[in-house]
């Protein structure tokens, strides 16, 4: 979850290391992943049913991207080159896992 | 159909686990076998040396705009002119790059590898489950679906009226194939990462094609739009000091 490298950016021209960004970009790959296991997990032992666990997918996705945002110090800018890098990328990504480990952890609480 | 079936805990304890058990392990130890049989052979010169010049191009293309017009003119055409540029590659022996690769045993043999270290376990944990499996009802999705998704989770039963959201325990494997790569690639690392439809995606083209991104690289150094940025530079700096006085 640790941003590594800063990069710097400016109005009309962009400056940044693109390895850095592409560390970023991992880590938070692997906290999403991370989170979407740990909120399957989560979501099937509280016994969520239908839409509700999906709600509560977002909802994690959601809290994780505003945590991004904090622990970047709000100024984005200064580790991504977009918003969006935080905010959108990967949200769906982490959706099989979850869904799977809601399932998984589901059935053993609370089917049998 | 909505009455709810009663699953017998055996089902869990010698059904569910197990298999999500094996799946994982079994996608650890492909990782590590194919990591073993993966051959560490002497790169080819040309290969290589075509690959760095792509990077080379690269890094022009990223940093052309912190060096004067001239000097990136003048790059470029070592790069891209059609006579003896580093990117252009001639028709006829773009041709013959193809026909070579196909010739060489040793590539053929590695891509054979690589897809029987994907393919043989898949095949072996399906017919495992087939075997021990068939015909459970392993599990049941928090979320209800419509009809349509009956074959893809209840594959292995023929029953119409149980509810769509039991699901086979041959179907349970399907579930896990897919969602566990989240997990393999928190657990393996990011070399994991490259997924199976990559590996799949990479044995349609045959390999890394150095002609044609060659190709690719020049066409679109050729289409940069040059701008020099370093007369605005002064401009710059004087916003950043102004910025920082404030």
């Amino acid at each position: 979850m640790d941003p590594r490298g800063k990069e710097k950016q400016s109005d009309d021209l962009q400056i940044f290391s693109a390895e850095n960004l592409q560390s970023n970009m991992k880590s938070i790959y692997y906290s999403r992943t991370f989170l979407s296991i740990v909120g399957g997990v989560v979501a099937g032992i509280w016994g969520f049913t239908g839409l509700m666990g999906f709600v509560f997918y977002f909802l994690v996705m959601a809290i994780a991207s505003m945590l991004f945002a904090a622990k970047a110090k709000f100024s984005v800018r200064t580790y991504f080159d977009s918003w969006n890098r935080i905010v959108v990328d990967g949200f769906l990504g982490g959706l099989m896992s979850f869904v799977l480990f809601w399932t998984f952890a589901y059935d053993i609480v609370h089917i049998f | 159909m909505a009455e709810d079936l009663v699953l017998d805990t055996a089902i869990r304890d010698w059904v569910l686990i197990p298999l999500s058990v094996v799946m994982v392990l079994i996608g650890v130890l492909r990782y590590f076998v194919s990591k073993l049989m993966r051959s560490s052979q002497l790169p080819d010169a040309k290969a290589l040396k075509e690959g760095q010049v792509i990077i080379r191009a690269r890094n022009l293309k990223s940093g052309a705009n912190f060096i004067p017009s001239k000097s990136f003119r003048a790059r470029r055409v070592y790069f891209t002119n059609e006579e003896n540029g580093l990117l252009y590659v001639p028709k006829d022996q773009a041709q013959n790059a193809q026909a070579q690769m196909f010739s060489d045993p040793n590539m053929a043999m590695d891509m054979m590898k690589k897809n029987l270290s994907m393919l043989i376990p898949q095949s072996l944990t399906f017919a495992w489950v087939n075997f021990f499996f068939s015909g459970f009802v392993a599990a049941k999705i928090p979320f209800p679906l419509t009809q349509r998704f009956r074959a893809m989770l209840q594959n292995g039963i023929d029953l119409s009226t149980v509810d769509v959201s039991y699901v086979s325990s041959r179907s349970w494997y399907f579930l896990n194939l897919f969602g566990l790569r989240g997990l393999f690639s928190l657990i393996l690392g990011e070399e994991n990462a490259m997924d199976d439809t990559q590996r799949m995606m990479q044995m349609g083209g045959f390999g890394f094609d150095a002609a044609r991104s060659l190709a690719v690289e020049k066409d679109s150094l050729d289409i940069i739009q040059h701008d020099w940025a370093l007369p605005k530079m002064e401009q710059r700096a004087e916003e950043v000091l102004r910025k920082l006085l404030r």
